[in-house]
């Protein structure tokens, strides 16, 4: 099966020249033949890549250290859903998997084009067979993860143990599902600009990719947070790394082009814009995977100085000349179809809040880049760390908080000032009654009062909206409270998975204006001692080692310390934090001893206790108080929720006309009906 | 705009572009095409170096006491960088992971110009003498850095500018859409045109 595979892999790629090259001679000579040949090569592609896929399984869950992959990622003893999981924990296996994933949405996408859209399907299908193309001839030629060892060793290296967690299990798929879907929106923008069809056709399918992009991007990079607060031990859950910066970037272009896609569906608005966003978000998808993986910026979980940088810059710099020359071309086509009437509109407050996003966008790239941009001007190294992106991204951040509240309270078209105080009234004066009771309360933290004044803002706005929607159908239809909240939202996909996903922005928004009142402290604890410490919300808590103990376990040694934990002198059980060293075959020590962090969760606030090590027989420990970290894990939760509503097919209900419409009957007269 | 002027403008920013990435790609050769040289030789997580630690020390100042206390010297903590690779400041880095050499020989520095009657910014300074400027966990707000600093607000700021010049020209050209008759708005039919014709055709058809 594994020679298979391997093979599996090179027919792949023959299959995905062959579906491009016969796709765009079909679109271009129009020939029907050509077309069909080249879907089936798409197809083809998909088999190919499925089965190379489950070769690359095969030899990591039957030990195959023959190949280099799995020697280097894996070894006997690791836990099998970890050997399972190594497909994708290296260079070269995350490749296969990237070109897996995108195969078969390529094959889905392409499958299901809607009959009046077949005339996209050409040039889309060709742009997806040259994605496919690129990103398999790099698995074949730079990163082949059957690649073979000259010799055949007697255990593999392992995995990195900070990877052998359920977070990292399932974080990294996540974030190449979002990741890949880009794709889908990008080739069917090509499509639409090279046959100038231009119209809302195109924009049914893209927003549909465009969803599951959005959706896959914000569970990936809420696990990635997850991950990193349980397993980095460095009590936080966000770093600006890089990598985490990648991710942010298409996210953050994906959810402006959702937003302005409603003005171009209503409005017939913004078309050019709508397509530079929709490829910028696959460009960056790109560009993100090329900072990354090409060692040009340090990151701590980079893959440095990999082999794939330069083609995937080459990729990423003819991508973007293809699509500026399309654009360039096609501009007339993508003349707005209406023009605005106010400037104090919903969809001008859409354009608003898309700068807004596209401004974030910007500066996490400029920071991002700005060490190598600084290192080309002076020459020397500097570092961009946290306290530069969140002086910088911190008030970007709150003003699009604000316009998140902002958007959906004014009308469509031109908004009157009656309009605006019946809206505005009751949202901002609860805002503002948030920000002076925790004024009055005592928070003196100026970011954190403007965070939850407009958090406060937002979500009455929210739950204003429901409650006008709620009393609506109730009124009308004499609903219950539960029936008419489901109907309301099951009828209103759109719109009101829209507001839960800005429910689950609050939620994130005020969990990250916790962190302002997050406090650490160093402890050193011989077994029998106690330390008691005042927590921000003034409970004081007493610690009382139980000792420093050792142990062995499947693949690793282990290290813990027990403390037994007293609140306002309420006991609180015990809690563990350990160190690990972990270890092969041989019981030889693989990489440096990672941290199992004692975590003690609750919505107001976490402990969290971390074993920096031990000397002397004294544990040496950071105990943090993180505030409301809880609510960043449920705010992506209630996103994903919203999102998976926002999503789900909703069946084309057969509307009577309203208004009035003129038609000539054969009576020969004027019909009007409401 | 037309596919030969597109061309011609193009050619000098992709040709420098792809120079550049060939650049790239030339310097990625010299590396060896082999497989990252990651922990494990495959990827994710750094490589700790554990040498990066340099001496940084100063006299101690002429009666000195010490200059903060441990709440404002771990915030002080926070600022200056860990040169393990790991990416984290000192004091996360030193509090996190006991393996690490670096962070806890940063610290003993920082405790001993504490010690020494050094301000926070002086600390800073001694630092960045031994390290460069990479010891700091942001670049010093001076010179070309404030580029990194203001770009993006100006950016935005032009951005927004960009958006309301171009809703200000897409206001102008819109034109109005409701006539008011005697006090009551009419939505108009159509042109005079589209009107006359469809008037035609009713009376032809009757």
């Amino acid at each position: 099966m594994i020679l298979v595979g391997e093979l599996a892999l090179w027919v792949a790629l023959l299959m995905a020249a062959w579906a491009a090259t016969t796709s765009f001679a079909g679109g271009a000579l129009g020939r029907e033949d050509l077309v069909a040949s080249g879907r089936r090569g798409l197809y083809a592609t998909t088999a190919m890549m499925v089965l190379a896929s489950i070769g690359l399984w095969t030899a990591l869950l039957t030990h195959d250290f023959s190949l280099k992959y799995v020697a280097s990622n894996t070894s006997a003893n690791m836990p099998k859903v970890y050997v399972f999981a190594a497909f994708w924990g290296g260079q070269a296996g995350s490749m296969l998997f990237w070109g897996l994933i995108l195969s078969v949405y390529s094959a889905i996408a392409i499958r299901f084009v809607p009959l009046k859209s077949r005339d996209l399907v050409p040039w889309a299908c060709g742009t997806l067979a040259v994605i496919l193309v690129f990103f398999i001839a790099t698995v074949c030629f730079k990163a082949n993860p059957y690649d073979r060892l000259s010799f055949v060793p007697a255990d593999g290296r392992g995995m990195n143990p900070q990877l052998q967690n359920p977070g990292m299990a399932i974080h990294p798929p996540n974030l190449y599902l979002g990741y890949v879907a880009t794709s889908i929106p990008f080739a069917f923008a090509i499509a639409a600009l090279v046959t100038r069809r231009l119209d809302a056709e195109w924009l049914g399918i893209v927003r549909r990719w465009s969803l599951l992009s959005w959706f896959f991007l914000t569970v990936g990079i809420t696990l990635g947070m997850w991950w990193a607060y349980v397993e980095l031990g460095w009590s936080g859950y966000w770093a600006w790394d890089p990598v985490e910066n990648a991710s942010l970037l298409p996210w953050l272009t994906g959810t402006a082009f959702l937003h302005s896609i409603m003005i171009q569906e209503k409005r017939g608005m913004l078309r050019k814009w709508n397509v530079v966003l929709v490829v910028t978000t696959f460009l960056l998808a790109i560009f993100g995977t090329f900072i990354t993986r090409s060692g040009i910026i340090e990151s701590v979980h980079s893959f440095a100085q990999s082999p794939v940088g330069s083609w995937f810059a080459t990729f990423f710099l003819t991508a973007t000349g293809v699509t500026i020359y399309f654009v360039a071309t096609r501009l007339k086509d993508l003349e707005a179809k209406a023009t605005l009437e106010s400037m104090v509109s919903r969809e001008a407050a859409f354009l608003y809040n898309n700068v807004v996003l596209v401004g974030i966008a910007f500066s996490v790239l400029w920071g991002t880049l700005f060490p190598i941009l600084s290192e080309w001007v002076r020459g020397s190294k500097i570092t961009v760390g946290p306290p530069f992106f969140n002086t910088v991204n911190v008030p970007l951040g709150l003003l699009l908080l604000g316009l998140t509240g902002v958007g959906p309270l004014i009308a469509w078209r031109k908004a009157s000032t009656s309009n605006l105080k019946r809206q505005f009234a009751v949202p901002a004066a609860a805002g503002l009654l948030v920000g002076i009771v925790l004024f009055v309360l005592g928070m003196r933290d100026g970011y954190a009062l403007v965070a939850y004044t407009l958090a406060g803002f937002v979500a009455a706005t929210i739950v204003q909206e429901f409650q006008k929607g709620i009393s609506a159908r109730r009124n009308i239809h004499g609903e219950s409270f539960p029936v008419a909240v489901v109907r309301l939202v099951g009828r209103n996909r759109r719109r009101y998975g829209g507001y839960i996903v800005h429910a689950g922005i609050v939620v994130l928004f005020a969990a990250f204006a916790g962190l302002a009142f997050k406090k650490d402290h160093d402890v050193q604890l011989r077994a029998g001692e106690t330390k008691e410490l005042v927590d921000p919300l003034g409970h004081r808590w007493r610690f009382v080692s139980q000792g420093v103990s050792t142990s062995e376990t499947l693949n690793r040694f282990v290290t813990a310390v027990g403390l037994e934990v007293f609140r306002d002198g309420v006991p609180q059980g015990i809690l563990t934090s350990e160190k690990r060293q972990y270890f092969d075959s041989n019981k030889q020590p693989q990489f440096e001893p990672s941290t199992e962090v004692g975590i003690r969760p609750s919505a107001k606030m976490d402990l969290y206790v971390v074993l920096a090590g031990v000397r002397d027989e004294t544990a040496e420990l950071r105990i943090s108080f993180n505030p409301l970290v809880v609510w960043v894990w449920i705010g992506g939760m209630i996103m994903a929720v919203g999102g998976l509503i926002v999503m789900w097919p909703q069946a084309e209900r057969r509307r009577a006309p309203s208004g009035y419409v003129a038609t000539l009957e054969p009576k020969r007269e004027l019909v009007a009906t409401s | 705009m037309q596919r030969r002027e597109f061309l011609a403008r193009s050619f000098a920013i992709g040709g420098a572009a792809l120079v550049g990435a060939g650049t790239l790609g030339a310097q990625q050769a010299g590396q060896g095409d082999t497989v990252a040289t990651g922990q494990n030789g495959t990827s994710n997580l750094f490589d700790m170096n554990q040498g990066a630690a340099r001496t940084v020390t100063r006299p101690p100042k002429p009666g000195a006491r010490p200059s903060m206390d441990s709440d404002t010297r771990d915030a002080l903590e926070h600022q200056i960088r860990c040169q393990c690779g790991c990416t984290l400041d000192v004091y996360t880095c030193r509090t996190t992971d006991f393996s690490c050499q670096v962070s806890p020989a940063m610290h003993r520095d920082v405790m001993a110009l504490v010690e020494g009657g050094y301000s926070a910014q002086e600390i800073l300074d001694a630092f960045v003498d031994t390290y460069g400027e990479r010891a700091l966990m942001a670049p010093k707000k001076e010179g070309f850095n404030w580029a990194g600093y203001l770009v993006p607000f100006g950016a935005l700021a032009a951005g927004a500018a960009a958006v309301l010049v171009v809703l200000r020209g897409m206001q102008r050209g819109s034109t109005p859409a409701e006539v008011p008759v005697d006090g009551v708005t009419v939505p108009p039919l159509g042109t005079a045109d589209e009107l006359a014709k469809l008037n035609d055709a009713i009376r032809n058809d009757d």
